[in-house]
């Protein structure tokens, strides 16, 4: 056999198939029909036995649109590290907020301008476009994803198919507290003769309820405050459902939640909304509105993400600095926690004409190097070895390290919004009913009734079942 | 042969045809096309999943929409109401002032200059029940000692949201009504002086019929701008709580770009384009009755 080739592995550990100059023209067009499947092959059994932050990708461009903010700036410096190692070049032609590039995607989707590789995803909008995203498993080893914590890796696919790999911004709530309303003793007896029990940060959401009302003192201060709208509001519900047992949806994706474990996790918003135990405007508030309320010192309980340990804490930034405690989010009726997450990852697309360039990308933005720079600034990592770095890194600084403990704790019961592309459409039926009950326009029972009518004829519309 | 000639008059009309198909008559076909599908923006392939009038059936049939179409006649209602008496004020007292008046227009259209963006941000910060400058002014001065859910209840949600858009068009109102009385003859106003008429049967008699067509065209281009509220409505309460503020607009845009269902949402909009054509016909006929009443031509 005349043919000469040779797989040479640089340092960048890719394949190069070189050809003997001297066959001749039909030769060649034969043996690279030949050779060019059997590279293919070989290439992506080699490299899936390769660590795929690795490549050299000379001459290669990757367009991308990346999640924008100056929280995620640290990380997008170190593409230029991984230019220079593989010679491909990354053009940023898209920088917004989640829900900003959740609208360019539909419209990319609609117009077909599907030419960019590397897009910023976030697991609870993922499920919503089932064909934009690439399968990354060829592209990486098994090895390389045991390495991410594994509830992360499971929230990161759609069925079979890892759309997308987690980045160290792992977002799930725990319980932020007042500290000294606990520790002062006329409170300890107060609450003692009243309700029975004694004063401690609560352990399941009807001691929440309790200690929210007992707190309250409006319109000065507040026991606590909820997300009231969009689908920060339908998520609260959501895990407060699993919380008390129950299911949002059915596994043929009908809705599940008028139950009693849905009526019981409604009653729990509509209880301290009536009681006044909630600013009346919660029914408005978004996050940001929440992570202000209780820097304002004015709100003694609050389920609120990772992101806001440092600012609830900063003397600058929080009249609750120095005040604040931390632990694992209560337990519903069911004995299971509330956990609804969510985390930031870097998906491929589909047509990208390069996918091991871009998958290589996206596996060194998630690498252990890049989850110890973007954790280092406080957000939560997704991989097991980072998570025990920051640990270890925190154990000098005592609020970080309750932090910490408590943020662990609280990911070890995470679970991932309802993985349907329907899950947007479905919270915004669902959410103005919740309200509804809230505000007392319909009762419980009317409110969740309308939901699941919407949710069912939305299902049926769209020919989930 | 015979090359094919065009008529003149179409040639020369043939690039404001291209440029106006292009732009207008072409994007304008397709969305209501799309009205006729299930086009979901996320699933380009339904484009041409033709479903017939199906969406057109389910906003007829939706109470929620019916409720937000509702909604949305008492905001122009309202509003255009109160903007058309405020402005009318304004622009009477703005026409007595002698010195200085250039330097007070400009100011009066300060509030016409913002981004409505940034009006809804402002009076959401404004109304806002805990952190918000109306509440806090109240607590301070004694008059009330509970944190009033201005965008929370239902009827101050509406009036929060009327006061934001009164607030940014009235101008509009004024400046218009302005340019009225600039234009009025002094003469049919010194006769009714020497006939011995008082102000206000001047000003009812004289003034207000001399006003009226340019009334009518602030109330129409308006009308125009109302019926389309969104942006200062989706910053403020987005149609929220409970619907209790959902406008027509508000539900369409939530309804096309974040359920992503373009055909239904185009739907909506086509039946929603009612209410603008009913308004802007309205007016125009009161502003040719108007005219004809001051012997002006049709």
């Amino acid at each position: 056999m005349k043919v000469k080739f040779t797989y040479e592995t640089y340092k960048s550990q890719t394949v190069r198939l070189v050809i003997d100059k001297n066959l001749s023209r039909e030769e060649k067009m034969k043996i690279s029909l030949q050779t060019a499947l059997k590279s293919a092959t070989a290439g992506i059994a080699l490299l899936a036995t390769l660590p795929a932050q690795a490549g050299d990708f000379d001459g290669v461009t990757l367009q991308a649109k990346l999640i924008g903010g100056q929280q995620y700036e640290a990380l997008y410096a170190r593409i230029s590290e991984w230019e220079a190692e593989t010679g491909a070049k990354v053009e940023v032609i898209s920088k917004k907020n989640h829900f900003e590039l959740d609208k360019e995607f539909k419209s990319d989707l609609a117009a077909g301008t599907l030419g960019w590789c590397v897009g910023s995803n976030h697991s609870s909008f993922a499920s919503q476009y089932p064909s934009l995203y690439t399968d990354l498993t060829p592209y990486l080893t098994p090895e390389f994803i045991a390495e991410y914590v594994p509830s992360n890796i499971a929230a990161s696919k759609i069925g079979d198919a890892l759309v997308m790999l987690p980045r160290a911004q792992f977002d799930v709530s725990a319980l932020y507290y007042i500290k000294s309303l606990y520790e002062d003793a006329d409170n300890q007896a107060a609450f003692k003769a009243e309700y029975g029990y004694d004063l401690a940060p609560p352990d399941t959401w009807d001691q929440y309820k309790d200690q929210a009302i007992f707190f309250t003192d409006a319109p000065n201060f507040y026991g606590t405050q909820y997300a009231g709208k969009d689908e920060a509001i339908v998520g609260r519900y959501y895990e407060m459902v699993i919380a008390e047992g129950g299911q949002l949806f059915n596994d043929d994706w009908s809705p599940a939640f008028n139950s009693d474990a849905g009526k019981s996790a409604l009653s729990w918003f509509v209880d301290l909304y009536q009681a006044g135990a909630v600013p009346p405007g919660t029914t408005s508030y978004l996050w940001d509105d929440l992570g202000q309320g209780f820097a304002s010192g004015t709100i003694a309980l609050n389920l609120d993400w990772p992101g806001w340990a440092g600012f609830f804490n900063g003397e600058d930034t929080s009249k609750a600095a120095g005040d604040v405690g931390v632990k694992v989010q209560p337990q519903g009726s069911a004995g299971v926690r509330t956990g609804w997450s969510g985390h930031h990852g870097f998906s491929v697309t589909e047509s990208c004409d390069n996918k091991e360039a871009a998958a290589s990308l996206v596996a060194f933005l998630t690498n252990e190097d890049s989850q110890k720079l973007e954790s280092s600034a406080g957000p939560l990592p997704t991989r097991t070895a980072v998570w025990n770095h920051v640990v270890e890194q925190s154990a000098a600084d005592p609020y970080r390290s309750e932090v910490l403990v408590a943020f662990q704790q609280a990911a070890s019961h995470a679970f991932p919004a309802p993985q349907t592309p329907y899950w947007i459409e479905a919270t915004n039926l669902i959410y103005p009913e919740l309200q509804a009950a809230i505000l007392g326009d319909k009762s419980i029972d009317e409110a969740l009734q309308d939901a699941s009518d919407a949710v069912d004829e939305m299902m049926q519309e769209n020919g989930v079942y | 042969m015979s090359r094919l000639k065009l008529p003149p008059w179409f040639v020369l009309l043939l690039p404001a045809i291209i440029i106006l198909a292009a732009v207008v008559l072409i994007p304008l076909l397709l969305s209501f096309y799309s009205s006729f599908t299930s086009y979901r923006l996320t699933r380009p392939d339904t484009l041409y999943n033709w479903i017939g009038t199906f969406n057109y059936e389910k906003a007829a049939k939706s109470a929620n929409f019916w409720a937000a179409f509702g909604r949305t006649v008492l905001l122009l209602t309202i509003a255009l109401n109160v903007e058309m008496l405020l402005g009318l004020g304004l622009a009477l007292l703005v026409n007595k002032v002698t010195w200085g008046q250039r330097s007070l227009r400009t100011i009066m259209m300060f509030p016409m200059m913002f981004s409505p963006i940034l009006v809804g941000f402002q009076f959401k910060f404004i109304f806002n029940d805990n952190v918000g400058l109306v509440n806090n002014a109240l607590q301070s001065l004694g008059l009330s000692d509970v944190a009033i859910p201005w965008l929370v209840d239902a009827n101050l949600a509406m009036f929060s949201i009327i006061f934001a858009e009164v607030w940014t068009s009235t101008s509009v109102f004024a400046i218009l009504i302005l340019a009225g009385l600039f234009a009025i003859p002094r003469e049919p106003i010194e006769a009714a002086k020497v006939d011995g008429c008082t102000s206000w049967q001047t000003f009812r008699h004289i003034t207000l019929p001399f006003l009226m067509p340019f009334i009518y065209i602030a109330l129409a281009i308006r009308s125009l701008d109302v019926a389309r509220a969104y942006d200062i409505v989706q910053i403020m309460t987005n149609g929220g709580p409970a619907r209790r503020t959902e406008l027509l607009w508000t539900m369409i845009g939530r309804t096309g770009y974040v359920d992503a269902k373009m055909g239904y949402a185009n739907a909506m909009g086509y039946i929603s384009i009612i209410l603008a054509v009913f308004f802007t016909v309205f007016f125009f006929k009161k502003l040719s009755a108007a005219r004809e009443e001051l012997g002006m031509a049709r």
